[in-house]
């Protein structure tokens, strides 16, 4: 059984493409609900978007996990996306741009770390892989 | 344990056999022989006021508007009832096997169908339950220790029953959703000829690679029949973009391009065209447009007139 997600977090379970929607809509709201400038809720439902279509693509189910974060006076979004895929052998890699062990371009992940503040990327062999990515608000 | 009830569901088309879900299953509801053995005892009581029970309850039932408008006629009631009485009994001395479980599924999907809500499903299990364990206290007053563990025996049971409706409904809504997700993802998308040579395609909707797959064929198709030179493939209408559907896009404009007509991107708001970029997604692999009349001045252009 998981760790049950803090009570002032929203959890989108991942199975499919349409999940993808809603978790990149639940972050723009809340970006939005939070302050955020327009370009960069769009940018906090892009990387919402990227790290769900990777959970479909390669982990088939998994989740999207958002907390509201406070630092001082500045706010900000943090986003977990778990599953219990296989994992990912090569984390390095992974993050290069243009490695795609799909059939894709390979930026999800590089470029989820380039639009985020914070990126932590984890996969212990058997656990699949987990991601906490930071977006805070500008000040 | 989640899995159990809701996989049970694909099998019970096949053959019901012991499995490790089920243990599981009943493992989470603290459910074992001796509880099995408990309700059995029951089934005197049960048979004995079962009737009784549920005549209450259809006076309770149709007594409720909303309820009783779920029956045609008397026929109706009376063939309900029976269903009722076999289900209850099962609940007391059914053995909880895969079968069982097949069966209780079965029994939730036609809920579902015929729109009684688990308000209605569970609030009906509950009048049963409350009415039978209170004949069942009375009647064993002497032991009531034991009455007491033999009913708490038989709501363990019920909650599983109930488990198992629930996870059917919400598999019936999810299958219903899926279908719907699949018929709109197959619905055609328009490949418009605004003049000799030029087309222009309006993507409504999700991208999803199914859907993506579609649109290409359904581009190229109208290409070669419309022998046009150049697209226009508006995305206003596109949910969300990410780096997924632009690989899709620029897969999509390569295929057109390759048959010899120049692709144009339009509708890519600023907020989404910034945060491609930022994903790394170049704008080489694709011409673009700022918006769809600028698309079609372009496409006009690429045409040479």
């Amino acid at each position: 059984m998981q760790v049950p997600a803090p009570l002032d977090a929203m959890v989108q379970a991942i199975r499919r493409d349409a999940d993808v929607i809603s978790a990149r809509q639940m972050g723009r709201a809340l970006a939005e609900d939070l302050g955020f400038s327009r370009p960069d809720q769009a940018l906090v439902a892009t990387a919402i978007s990227e790290l769900a279509r990777n959970i479909v693509v390669y982990a088939d189910h998994g989740e999207i996990e958002l907390t509201t974060l406070q630092q001082g006076d500045r706010q900000g979004i943090r986003i977990i996306a778990r599953d219990h895929g296989p994992g990912i052998a090569d984390l390095e890699r992974a993050l290069c741009d243009g490695f795609s062990t799909g059939n894709s371009l390979g930026l999800g992940l590089p470029g989820t770390r380039r639009i985020m503040d914070e990126f932590d990327i984890r996969s212990p062999p058997g656990e699949g892989v987990t991601i906490i990515a930071v977006k805070w608000q500008l000040r | 344990m989640r899995e159990v009830i809701s996989s049970s569901l694909s099998d019970s088309e096949g053959k019901p056999e012991f499995d490790q879900d089920l243990v599981d299953a009943m493992r989470w509801f603290d459910l074992s022989d001796h509880d099995r053995a408990l309700t059995s005892e029951l089934g005197d009581i049960a048979d004995d006021v079962g009737e009784r029970i549920i005549e209450a309850f259809y006076t309770h039932l149709l007594a409720d508007e909303t309820a009783s408008r779920h029956f045609r006629d008397d026929a109706h009631i009376a063939q309900v009832k029976k269903g009722q009485m076999r289900y209850f009994r099962e609940l007391i001395n059914a053995d909880l096997d895969s079968s069982y479980i097949a069966d209780r599924r079965r029994i939730g999907s036609i809920h579902e169908r015929t729109g009684v809500t688990p308000t209605l499903y569970i609030g009906a299990y509950a009048f049963y339950l409350n009415k039978l364990a209170n004949v069942v206290l009375d009647r064993m007053e002497d032991d009531p220790a034991k009455a007491f563990s033999m009913v708490l025996s038989l709501f363990k049971i019920a909650h599983f029953d109930m488990a198992l409706a629930l996870e059917t409904y919400a598999d019936t809504r999810e299958e219903a959703i899926k279908a719907r997700e699949r018929e709109l993802s197959e619905l055609p998308t328009p490949v418009l000829q605004l003049r000799p040579g030029l087309l222009l395609i309006p993507v409504v909707g999700t991208l999803d690679s199914y859907r993506a797959r579609a649109l290409t064929i359904q581009l190229l198709e109208g290409i070669q029949e419309h022998r046009a030179r150049a697209v226009v493939l508006d995305i206003t209408g596109v949910a969300a973009v990410d780096s997924a559907v632009a690989n899709h896009l620029i897969q999509t404009m390569a295929a057109a391009r390759l048959m010899g007509a120049q692709p144009v991107l339009t509708g890519l708001s600023a907020e989404v065209a910034q945060s491609l970029v930022k994903v790394g997604v170049t704008a080489e692999a694709l011409s673009t447009a700022g918006d769809l009349q600028r698309g079609i001045e372009l496409a006009e252009h690429l045409l040479g007139e």
